[in-house]
C-alpha cells in the first residue's frame, strides 16, 4: 500500500537572514544617497560633461560657486549659469548686486551674461575669499565661451579653478 | 545563563497571580513567529527607490590655474612645445618656430614624455586652442598631458632631476589659426 503523502500546507520560510541583508543595504544606500540639488532640479538642461582619465580630486562640496555653460535643451541656445553652493553667501552676494531683477533675487541659479557674471563672481571674492570655482561646461560647447570665462576670471583674480569632470567608464 | 535566571526571576510573579485566579494558566511561548513578508516588502521597496536614486558616478575635478597677467615671457626656442587644437578637433604640434604638424590623440602622451625627458623638464607647454574647437576636445588634450606628467616624474626621478611642470593656455593668434587651417580663408589654399 504506497503512503499517502500528505499535503504540505502553509510552509514558512526563515526571513531573517533575508530581512538582516535587505537592512544592511538599505542603510548603506541611505547614508551614500546624494540627491538633486534644488538649482538642479530647475534647470532645463543636461550637461554632457567632459571625460577624463587621470585620477583626479573629487569635488568639494563646501564653498563652492559653479559657474555652468550649458546648451538649454528647449532653446537650444548656449548660455552661463550661476549658482552657490553655500546659500548664505549666495543671499549676501545676491542683496549686493545693485540693478538685479526682482524676481532673480530668490532664485538658486541665474542665467547670466559676461557683464552680470562678473559682477558676481567680484561679489563672490568679496563675500568669502575662500570660495573656489568650478567650471562645469558641456562637451559640446564652443572653447571660445570658455576663453570668454577665463579671460572674466583673471580679470577678477579668480586664478585657481576647477574643470568639472566624468570618469571615463563610469 | 543572565536570560535563564531572569526567567526563574520572572515566574515568582507569575505564581502570585497564579494563585489569585487558578484556572488561566497560561503557556510558555517557545519560538513564537511574525509574518516578516509585510517588513520585507517595504525593506525591499526603499532598497530599490535608494538604490535607483543614488548617483553612483560622483563628478570629479581637473584643478586649472592661470596667470594672473598676459605677461610675455622670454623662452628659449628649442624648449618650447606649442600644440595647437583646430576648429574640427584636430591636434597639431610644433617645437620652437616649426611648422605645426597634424598628432593623433593617442601620440601625444609619449611625444611630450620624449620631449619633456630630452630638456630635462625645461620644457614649456603652450596650449592654444581655437575659439570654435569643442571644449571636450580640450579637456582630452589636458587629461593626455596629465597622464603624461606621471611618466615624466617617474623617468626623470630615475635622473634624479626634479618636475617642475610648465604649461600655459595661451590665447591663438590670427597667423597661428591661418598656419594650422582653422580660417576659411586659407582652409581652401592647405
Amino acid at each position: 500500500m504506497p503512503k499517502i503523502k500528505k499535503r504540505r500546507l502553509g510552509i514558512s520560510i526563515d526571513m531573517t537572514p533575508l530581512v538582516d541583508i535587505t537592512f544592511l543595504l538599505l542603510t548603506f544606500f541611505m547614508f551614500t544617497a546624494k540627491f538633486k540639488t534644488e538649482a538642479e532640479s530647475q534647470q532645463k538642461f543636461v550637461i554632457e560633461r567632459p571625460k577624463s582619465t587621470a585620477d583626479t580630486s573629487k569635488i568639494p562640496d563646501k564653498d563652492l560657486a559653479i559657474i555652468k555653460i550649458a546648451i538649454d535643451t528647449v532653446a537650444m541656445d548656449t548660455s552661463y549659469y550661476y549658482e552657490m553652493v553655500n546659500p548664505k553667501d549666495w543671499q549676501q552676494v545676491l542683496a549686493s548686486v545693485k540693478d538685479l531683477p526682482e524676481e532673480m533675487r530668490t532664485a538658486v541659479q541665474l542665467k547670466v551674461g559676461l557683464g552680470l557674471l562678473e559682477k558676481l563672481i567680484r561679489q563672490t571674492r568679496i563675500v568669502n575669499p575662500r570660495t573656489r570655482f568650478a567650471i562645469d561646461a558641456d562637451r559640446r560647447i564652443e572653447y571660445r565661451w570658455v576663453e570668454q570665462l577665463m579671460d572674466v576670471m583673471r580679470r577678477q583674480h579668480a586664478t585657481v579653478f576647477n574643470f568639472v569632470t566624468d570618469k571615463e567608464g563610469g | 545563563m543572565g536570560a535563564a535566571d531572569f526567567g526563574a526571576g520572572g515566574k515568582q510573579p507569575r505564581q502570585k497571580r497564579g494563585s489569585l485566579a487558578p484556572k488561566r494558566k497560561k503557556k510558555k511561548r517557545i519560538g513564537f513567529r511574525i509574518d516578516m513578508t509585510p517588513l520585507v516588502d517595504i525593506t525591499f521597496l526603499l532598497l530599490t527607490f535608494f538604490m535607483l536614486a543614488t548617483r553612483l558616478s560622483q563628478p570629479q575635478v581637473m584643478e586649472m590655474s592661470i596667470p594672473p597677467e598676459v605677461t610675455e615671457v622670454e623662452v628659449k626656442e628649442s624648449e618650447l612645445l606649442t600644440l595647437y587644437i583646430r576648429g574640427d578637433g584636430k591636434i597639431f604640434y610644433a617645437l620652437g618656430q616649426q611648422e605645426p604638424k597634424e598628432i593623433p590623440l593617442s601620440e601625444l602622451q609619449p611625444l611630450v614624455v620624449r620631449e619633456n625627458v630630452r630638456t630635462e623638464s625645461r620644457l614649456i607647454t603652450a596650449l592654444k586652442v581655437s575659439p570654435k574647437a569643442p571644449y571636450g576636445r580640450v579637456i582630452d588634450v589636458l587629461d593626455e598631458l596629465n597622464l603624461a606628467e606621471i611618466e615624466i616624474t617617474a623617468q626623470l626621478a630615475a635622473k634624479n632631476i626634479e618636475r617642475k611642470r610648465r604649461f600655459a593656455l595661451v590665447p591663438i593668434s590670427e597667423e597661428e589659426r591661418v598656419k594650422i587651417g582653422d580660417l576659411p580663408e586659407n582652409g581652401n589654399a592647405q
